[in-house]
């Protein structure tokens, strides 16, 4: 099985930890992983000029095409940004035009040919896991047993769902069967489907860390040890509002670290 | 029967209202595999309370103590109403089945008794229903005492607009004595001018404001017996909030509906992802059936969805059509009249548009128009225009079908329960009947 | 040559040469890029220097420092990670030039006390400077070659001092190549070398210059006598005695020689023409003119890069005092070298060629920092210019592959951020936070003022299709379910900081045909992309979809009447 490994901008740089656990665990799992010349995945633009961000998410898409391969990302807002511009790429055909002249300028083209898969379904399936699950997967030898972990899911893995189509977006079960996996205990947390705050992070910091604050809160209540992550961007999120704080009170762990150790890999190669 | 993995299935679902889903849990009770396609529907809307049959005859505005007496009156003198074409044991069964997945789900409802009951609105009249939400139980309870309505206290919250605990008082008022009603301040949103119910369910899934709140009302409680709120009390986890209420206060506490669309709809909306969730059913949300073609006799059916990159197709061998309608798109009214909106099916409608609506706009009789709906056979199939059914694995259920007025016989959910129940019966003996592995 | 003219001339621009570093180091403890760099005075930045120098000197860091003389001056290590062709490309300039320097131009005083009965005119001299000759210019070649290869729509700005130097450089050699062509070919610097040598007796002279003419590439035009082997013998014999110790055969100089073959047939013109003089006169000032200049042409780099990378070394990053961050801050803008590595593994270089703005791209992102701070950039005259650089900032997406991609070793996302700071001071923010400035409804009444209301124009549908679709909200009930799943507004208790409008009531004022009030309110800006409420609207409508367009339209739309001014 092979992909190409898009990690988006904040990974290489804020959460190389990310990157390490995921190419750890999928290595485990005998995945390959291409690293190809991508770029931003588009989000940023998306204040500032449509056609800008699906040009610079099909550049991406293109160049996974002309490798012949899927693509594949840790990050959420990523594979949210990516699908999205298939959508709109789908759906507007003027708009399809004028992006496949600026690709032509580089010698891409898209045509829809490479599909945008998030780590967690492809994880999901890798180990094995189905639905309501309750032992660990074959691959865990080292279970995490009595762990009770959080899991956030993070916005734009959810919805829109005809765009992100990765779980059901009003009641997902896919994150909580993957921590059963690993032998820990997922924990019911009212705000689990909730925004972490972080988009309002430069517009609206007060609010950006109500909602942030809110959550943690909330988590903590619910009883979790550890908040799992699967996105840079929520995870530095969480991991920022904590760090003022004299010991972080909720501890956030990435879930390829967390499947990393269950399945007994070097705390080192999970960047832990 | 198929094992159900990527876009294949026993029985696809078109619509996510209260008739699709009922219909895809019932699917997934019977071990068939599942997709179901479409969103919320008019669920949102609903006060999560679960009408069976409260008025008939609709022209009369007759309300009924017994839902199942209504319905042997409705089998003698309106035999072609869908909910008589179904068995009563059935809807009894249809019924318990639905609400236990919905406590499954986090969403609990008092135990459903052979009667209809007598819940409080947000206008201060009294609605007739079947299942009651446990956190409104109380207030039905309070109402239906023989001994007469015992002191009680409405509290509700500055800046909430589409709740008055006075108006309510002051409507019940003389038939109430001892209901008196409290403003307070929403812990938290003290600066916040209009408040939306949802938020504040939310916030009281925290520890903290529950606490602050039911120190705000304690001290207002008086001499009162329970305590009524707007439906506020949580949204995923309403169940711990309430009791948490409860304990706190140390008295019954029921909720109020407010106005659509309520934090009522939004739990049986979540309570009903959830279930599917549970039972594995396959939700494609925010798309829609473009095009349903037939392959061989009876063969499979290929769905074509709209709203996915490339479109998705999707193959089943049987497809329940609850699609609602008018105002979940299930049905298009134009010029030439009334149809269909996916197939063209033929809708047995007044003959002229004239013939829509009463003279008077508020006649209680209702209007023709909502009485249009698809013909169905014996085993739910909608008919065709030469009277046959339209595809030998078709099925429709919900409000989409002709012959009833939901919304004032005080049947909708009713009507989705019961007539998905009977139609997933007939699909189960036909899939089985058709040699599935 | 004059020596006095010569020592006067390399004086003078020593002396200029050096009041110019000194002007332009000055720079490193005055320039201020960043709000927490106001703070400080030059002379705590001078004081941050010597204190991180000490301790640097006197602790383990030492050792990076080392290293990094090493791996990351002299070998170019970072260059070598990024691009291998222009990597050996430098390396072949510095190693060629910096021979050139000490072997040859410092030759009084490196090379002749170091090797005892050195010549500029034996083996292995001559080979090696043509070898460190053509090391430099096979270095230009392919420096120039990687260069074009990695060509982009937007090429960091080079500017004239860039081809300057280039072109001095080439110069020097040039006229190095041909002083010492022409020196083997002249039959005059013969005559006078045979002079001083006191070999004047045509017995002896002759066969000489038979030798001198058939192994050593003087072009005689008179020479009497056919180059018979008695003949050549008997010049060996006197070469023997008076030239050898100085004069190696040229052929070793396999630049010059071939030179010097061509130019036979003009050997005598050139001898005329008294060519060696003004040769020697353009090699020796074009270098005076290179050393003078230094500080102000991209050879300055080499001064200010090192630097830099060594501060790097001397202490890691985080560490960095306000004080010294704001010098190495002033120090980056001199120390970038403009090889637009960083322009072509920037995360949203695609989106800056669709934009037609090259200040997204870190290269001139620098640049205009460091206009930013200089002030020149908020001159009068200069708006669009400065608008445009604060749309390139705010775009960044701090991925730090610049960083990483920059072969000096530049912490450009500290720099984008202080330049962030500095627009953000100059009223040139974010749009999330220029939007603030004004309620939504006075930024409608802006727009009414400005004519530019409402109209469904072609750039509109580009930018926000969806809100100038009627057909994509008019199905809107105003249920409220979205705002009854919006966090913001869920959020939004306290009202300093909360959200004016609902999505509902965006929604509804699109519904009124009032698109203008929406452009500039909070929601739309406030607004976390969520999707809480595209998902659960009961009527299918994109309400997270068109508030993210609106917010396109209202950098658009809302730019052209914000009519932005320099703070004076
Ligand atoms: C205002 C209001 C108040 C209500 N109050 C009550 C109450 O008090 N008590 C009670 O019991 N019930 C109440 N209800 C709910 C009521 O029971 C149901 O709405 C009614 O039974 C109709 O349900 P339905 O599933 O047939 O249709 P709808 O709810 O209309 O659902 C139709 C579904 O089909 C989908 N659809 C349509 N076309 C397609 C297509 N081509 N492809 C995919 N999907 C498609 C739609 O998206 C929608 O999900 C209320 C409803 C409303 C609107
Ligand atoms: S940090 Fe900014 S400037 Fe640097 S590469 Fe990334 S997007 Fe480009
Ligand atoms: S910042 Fe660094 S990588 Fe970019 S042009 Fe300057 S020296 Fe090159
Ligand atoms: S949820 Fe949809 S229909 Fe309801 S108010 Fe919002 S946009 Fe309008
Ligand atoms: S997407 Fe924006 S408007 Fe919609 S619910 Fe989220 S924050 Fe609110």
């Amino acid at each position: 099985m092979k992909y190409a490994l898009f990690l988006g901008c904040k990974i290489p740089s804020r959460l190389p930890a990310y990157e390490a656990s995921t190419r750890a665990v999928l290595a485990h799992l005998g995945v390959t992983l291409v690293d190809l010349e991508f770029t931003c995945c588009g989000y940023p633009a998306r204040n500032v000029s449509r056609d800008g961000f699906v040009v610079s998410a099909a550049r991406n898409l293109a160049l996974a095409e002309r490798a012949g391969l899927d693509v594949l990302t840790p990050c959420t807002c990523c594979l949210g940004t990516l699908r999205h511009a298939q959508v709109l790429l789908d759906e507007d055909a003027p708009l399809r035009s004028r992006v496949a002249q600026a690709l032509a300028a580089d010698g891409l083209a898209w045509s829809g040919k490479a599909a945008v898969e998030h780590v967690l379904p492809l994880l999901a399936r890798l180990i094995g896991t189905n639905k309501g699950a309750t032992v660990p997967a074959a691959a865990v030898s080292v279970p995490r047993t009595g762990l009770r972990v959080a899991a956030q899911y993070g916005c734009h893995a959810l919805r829109p769902a005809n765009v992100a189509r990765f779980d059901n977006p009003m009641a997902p079960t896919i994150f909580e069967t993957l921590i059963r996996a690993t032998g820990a205990t997922p924990v019911d947390w009212p705000r689990r489907l909730d925004c972490c705050g972080d988009p309002l992070h430069e517009g609206n910091p007060p609010l950006a860390e109500h909602m942030t604050r809110a959550k943690i809160a909330d988590a903590l209540a619910s009883g979790a040890e550890v908040l799992c992550t699967a996105c840079p961007h929520c995870h530095l999120r969480f991991d920022a509002v904590q760090s003022g704080a004299p010991d972080p009170s909720l501890r956030t762990l990435l879930y390829t670290q967390l499947l990393g150790q269950a399945m007994g890999l070097p705390a080192k190669s999970l960047g832990l | 029967m198929t094992s159900g993995r990527g876009n294949s299935c026993d029985v696809a679902v078109i619509g996510a209202g209260m008739a699709g889903m009922a219909a895809a849990l019932f699917a997934a009770e019977r071990g068939l595999s599942c997709i179901q396609v479409g969103s919320g529907g008019g669920i949102l809307f609903a006060s999560g309370l679960l009408d069976l049959l409260g008025v008939h005859p609709v022209a009369e505005g007759r309300l009924w103590r017994s839902p199942y007496a209504a319905l042997a009156a409705l089998a003698r003198e309106q035999p072609g109403h869908p909910l008589a074409r179904v068995d009563p044991g059935a809807i009894r069964t249809a019924f318990e089945s639905f609400v236990a997945a919905l406590g499954e789900a986090g969403l609990a409802y008092a135990p459903l008794r052979g009667r209809n009951r007598s819940v409080l609105t947000a206008l201060g009249t009294l609605k007739t229903t079947f299942g009651v939400p446990l956190s409104m139980v109380a207030g039905a309870n309070l109402l239906e005492a023989p001994g007469g309505r015992q002191p009680c206290l409405l509290v509700d919250f500055r800046g909430l607009r589409e709740f008055s605990a006075r108006q309510i008082a002051a409507t019940l008022g003389d038939r109430w004595p001892g209901l008196r009603c409290q403003r307070i301040d929403f812990p938290g949103f003290e600066a916040v001018p209009e408040l939306y119910a949802a938020h504040l369910a939310r916030a009281l899934e925290s520890g903290e404001t529950r606490e602050r709140t039911i120190a705000l009302i304690q001290p207002l409680l008086g001499d009162a017996h329970a305590v009524g709120l707007p439906a506020v009390l949580g949204l995923g986890h309403s169940r711990a909030v309430h009791a948490a209420f409860e304990a706190g206060l140390g008295l019954p506490v029921f909720e109020i509906p407010t106005m659509p669309t309520s934090v009522p709809g939004l739990r049986l909306l979540g309570a009903l992802e959830r279930v599917m969730a549970a039972r594995g059913v396959r939700r494609r949300h925010l798309s829609s059936v473009r095009a349903l073609a037939r392959n061989g006799n009876p063969g499979t059916m290929t769905l074509e969805l709209d709203g996915v990159p490339g479109g998705e197709r999707l193959s089943a061998r049987a497809v329940v059509l609850a699609t609602g309608r008018f105002s979940g798109r299930g049905l298009t009214a134009d010029r030439g009249g009334v149809r269909e909106s996916l197939l063209g099916l033929p809708v047995q409608q007044p003959a002229s548009r004239e013939a829509w609506h009463q003279r008077d706009f508020l006649d209680p009789s209702g209007h023709a128009i909502n009485r249009a709906g698809l013909r169905i056979d014996a085993a739910w199939r909608p008919l065709d225009a030469s009277g046959q059914p339209a595809m030998p694995r078709l099925y429709a259920v919900g409000s989409i079908l002709a012959g009833q007025d939901w919304m004032r016989a005080k049947c909708g959910s009713g009507l989705a329960i019961a007539t998905a129940w009977a139609a997933m019966e007939q699909v189960a003996d036909h899939l089985g009947g058709a040699g599935a592995g | 040559m004059s020596r006095t003219l010569f020592h006067m001339a390399l004086y003078a621009a020593l002396a200029l040469g050096a009041l110019g570093l000194l002007w332009r180091m000055a720079a490193w403890f005055r320039v201020r890029i960043g709000p927490d760099a106001r703070a400080v005075t030059p002379a705590e930045r001078v004081g941050a220097l010597f204190r991180g120098a000490a301790s640097a000197l006197f602790s383990r860091r030492l050792l990076h420092v080392v290293a990094a003389l090493f791996l990351d001056v002299l070998l170019q290590r970072r260059l070598y990670a990024n691009d291998k062709l222009r990597w050996l490309g430098h390396l072949l300039m510095f190693f060629g030039f910096m021979l050139l320097l000490l072997l040859h131009a410092l030759a009084p005083v490196v090379t002749v006390p170091l090797f005892p009965g050195y010549e500029s005119t034996l083996a292995p001299w001559l080979f090696l400077r043509n070898l460190c000759g053509a090391m430099v210019l096979i270095g230009i070649a392919l420096f120039l070659y990687g260069v074009w290869r990695r060509r982009t729509r937007f090429a960091p700005v080079r500017g004239p001092m860039a081809a300057a130097f280039i072109a001095l450089l080439g110069f020097v050699l040039m006229t190095g190549f041909l002083l010492e062509a022409d020196k083997i070919a002249s039959p005059q610097a013969f005559h006078r070398m045979a002079q001083e040598n006191g070999v004047t007796d045509p017995a002896e002279l002759e066969p000489l210059r038979a030798l001198w003419a058939a192994e050593y590439g003087v072009a005689f035009s008179d020479l009497r006598q056919p180059l018979t082997p008695e003949l050549l013998e008997k010049g060996r014999a006197v070469h023997a005695e008076g030239c050898e110790s100085c004069h190696a055969r040229p052929q070793s100089a396999f630049v010059s020689y071939p030179i010097a073959r061509a130019l036979a047939s003009v050997a005598g013109a050139l001898d005329a023409a008294r060519a060696d003089v003004w040769l020697l006169y353009l090699h020796v000032f074009a270098c005076f003119v290179g050393l003078a200049t230094l500080p102000f042409t991209r050879f300055y780099h080499a001064v200010a890069a090192p630097v830099s990378l060594l501060v790097d070394a001397a202490a890691p990053k985080r560490e960095f005092s306000a004080a010294a961050r704001a010098s190495r801050r002033a120090l980056a803008l001199d120390a970038c070298v403009r090889c637009g590595l960083c322009d072509t593994d920037c995360s949203v270089a695609p989106l800056a060629r669709h934009l037609g703005n090259p200040t997204l791209l870190p290269s001139h992102k620098l640049i205009a920092t460091g206009a930013l701070a200089g002030g020149s950039l908020l001159a009068s005259g200069h708006e669009d210019d400065a608008l445009r650089a604060a749309e390139g900032a705010f775009l960044c997406t701090d991925c730090g592959r610049c960083t990483s991609a920059c072969p000096v070793g530049l912490d450009l996302e500290d720099l984008w951020e202080a330049g962030r700071g500095d627009l953000a001071a100059a009223n040139l923010p974010a749009p999330a936070q220029w939007v603030r400035a004004r309620t939504a409804s006075a930024w409608a009444e802006l727009l009414r003022q400005g004519q530019s209301a409402h109209v469904l124009s072609d750039p509109d549908a580009a930018l926000a299709p969806l809100s100038a679709d009627r057909n994509s909200f008019s199905r809107c009930v105003q249920c409220q379910t979205c705002t009854n799943v919006c966090p913001v507004v869920a959020h939004s208790t306290d009202p300093g900081c909360g959200v004016d409008l609902t999505p509902q009531k965006v929604m509804n004022l699109l519904r009124l045909g009032m698109r203008d009030f929406t452009l500039g309110s909070r929601m739309v800006w406030d607004c976390a992309t969520c999707y809480q409420c595209q998902e659960n609207c009961p009527e299918g409508i994109r309400v997270a979809d068109i508030m993210v367009e609106l917010r396109a339209l209202a950098v658009h739309r809302l730019g052209a009447v914000r009519n932005w001014k320099a703070p004076s």
